[in-house]
């Protein structure tokens, strides 16, 4: 297990860090991404393959962690959220399954693609719902404290 | 104010929505950069709509309209261009100065293709490490990610060559890690493709588009997740047929 998160932890930074140079992220912000990267995968080894948590509830709990983190440095860095969230991420993406739905595909097994393919995609969604989630909570926080400027409406007064 | 003062803030506004959109960021963004900057010029009945492919803008009784063809991901642009934004809202800039400053970040270049070649090898690398890969299957997945950054300078200049690029990716990923494991067993051939598809399958998160459908914005949202899964479709198609062409030509040659 010890193993297991050292190589997950070096891996995902190294992944993180690549990631963010392809997105030519600014560079102050790649070794804060890549750490918030590496934090975010190590929580999602620890809760599925440590405590035993289901696949999904892994993947949401540890985008949600990831998202509040990158919601939080953006603030304190002052810069938009996007730059960490995206590559921040990035380790979460469920390329294995992925690639066997591909594989069964090719090999002519249908029951194995169709199932791959599903985990996929119910990993994409719980990572979407978890980033959605905090986006939310955090813009209604911001529009409380007035420092998001609300969308301008049709104003009859100023159309005149 | 006078008329070319106002035509001066306007195209200011406008360039700095048009970086944000082509640079990747979220369409409440491109709004809110536009009227930000609207408030620090002081225009009056300022209305403003981005779509992903899209600007409109209106103020002060003029419109403008803006199409958006060429698309990528170039966050330090993003981040300038909020920074000049900000400091255009305070009061910090006039509009030329906001003008050509934004002309700056349109034209600085991004990484340069070392860069970005050293980046994407590792990536791949490093990923191919979360699934399973040794030393082996690091070293060949560095290989994989320097052949796939290597030929998408080819598809830049067409109109959606992300979509052929990706497509070339997957395709060069799957047949150079099987040709590979056939010279040499090298460790983890699935660990390597997986590496090696990763940098290219980052869009699938689809968190620009959940953002945007999240903040109101169900067009561009929809309009975002659509592509991003012909994007993850285009590296799936890729993958598969070097897979095809690999096991066709495996009975052949090896």
């Amino acid at each position: 297990m010890i193993r297991e998160l050292l190589v997950g932890a070096a891996g995902a930074f190294g992944g993180t860090i690549g990631l963010a140079c392809l997105l030519n992220a600014p560079r102050r912000t790649l070794l804060p991404s890549s750490l918030i990267g590496v934090l975010g995968y190590v929580l999602y080894l620890l809760l599925s393959r440590g405590m035993g948590q289901s696949l999904i509830f892994s993947y949401f709990l540890s985008t949600v962690v990831i998202a509040v983190i990158c919601e939080i440095a953006a603030r304190v860095m002052r810069t938009p959220t996007t730059i960490f969230l995206l590559s921040a991420l990035v380790p979460l993406v469920p390329g294995y399954s992925f690639y066997r739905a591909m594989l069964a595909l090719v090999e002519d097994q249908g029951a194995a693609a169709a199932a791959y393919g599903l985990q996929a995609v119910q990993i994409v969604g719980a990572i979407a719902v978890g980033a959605a989630v905090t986006s939310v909570v955090f813009r209604a926080l911001g529009m409380r404290r007035g420092s998001i400027t609300p969308r301008s409406r049709f104003n009859p007064r100023e159309a005149k | 104010m006078t008329e070319a003062e106002q035509s001066c803030a306007l195209d200011a506004l406008c360039s700095a929505a048009q970086l944000m959109l082509e640079n990747g960021a979220e369409t409440y963004r491109v709004e809110e950069t536009a009227r930000r900057m609207a408030t620090g010029f002081r225009l009056t009945g300022v209305s403003v709509a981005a779509l992903p492919t899209l600007i409109f803008v209106e103020a002060e009784g003029k419109t403008r309209i803006l199409r958006i063809s060429r698309r990528g991901t170039n966050m330090t642009r993003i981040e300038r261009t909020n920074d000049i934004s900000r400091r255009v809202e305070h009061g910090g800039m006039t509009a030329q100065e906001a003008g050509r400053a934004l002309e700056q970040v349109a034209r600085a270049p991004g990484a340069p293709q070392r860069t970005l070649l050293l980046a994407s090898a590792v990536t791949s690398a490093s990923f191919s490490l979360l699934f399973g890969g040794g030393p082996g299957t690091f070293a060949v997945a560095f290989l994989i990610g320097l052949a796939v950054q290597a030929v998408q300078p080819l598809f830049a200049r067409i109109e959606m060559g992300v979509l052929f690029g990706n497509f070339a990716g997957g395709f060069i990923t799957a047949v150079l890690a099987q040709l590979l494991a056939a010279l040499f067993a090298y460790g983890d051939v699935n660990a390597a493709i997986v590496g090696g598809i990763m940098p290219l399958l980052s869009g699938l998160l689809m968190t620009t588009a959940m953002r945007d459908t999240m903040y109101g914005d169900l067009i561009s949202g929809v309009t975002r997740a659509v592509e991003a899964l012909l994007l993850a479709g285009a590296v799936a198609l890729g993958v598969y047929v070097g897979l095809t062409v690999v096991s066709m030509m495996g009975g052949v040659l090896l």
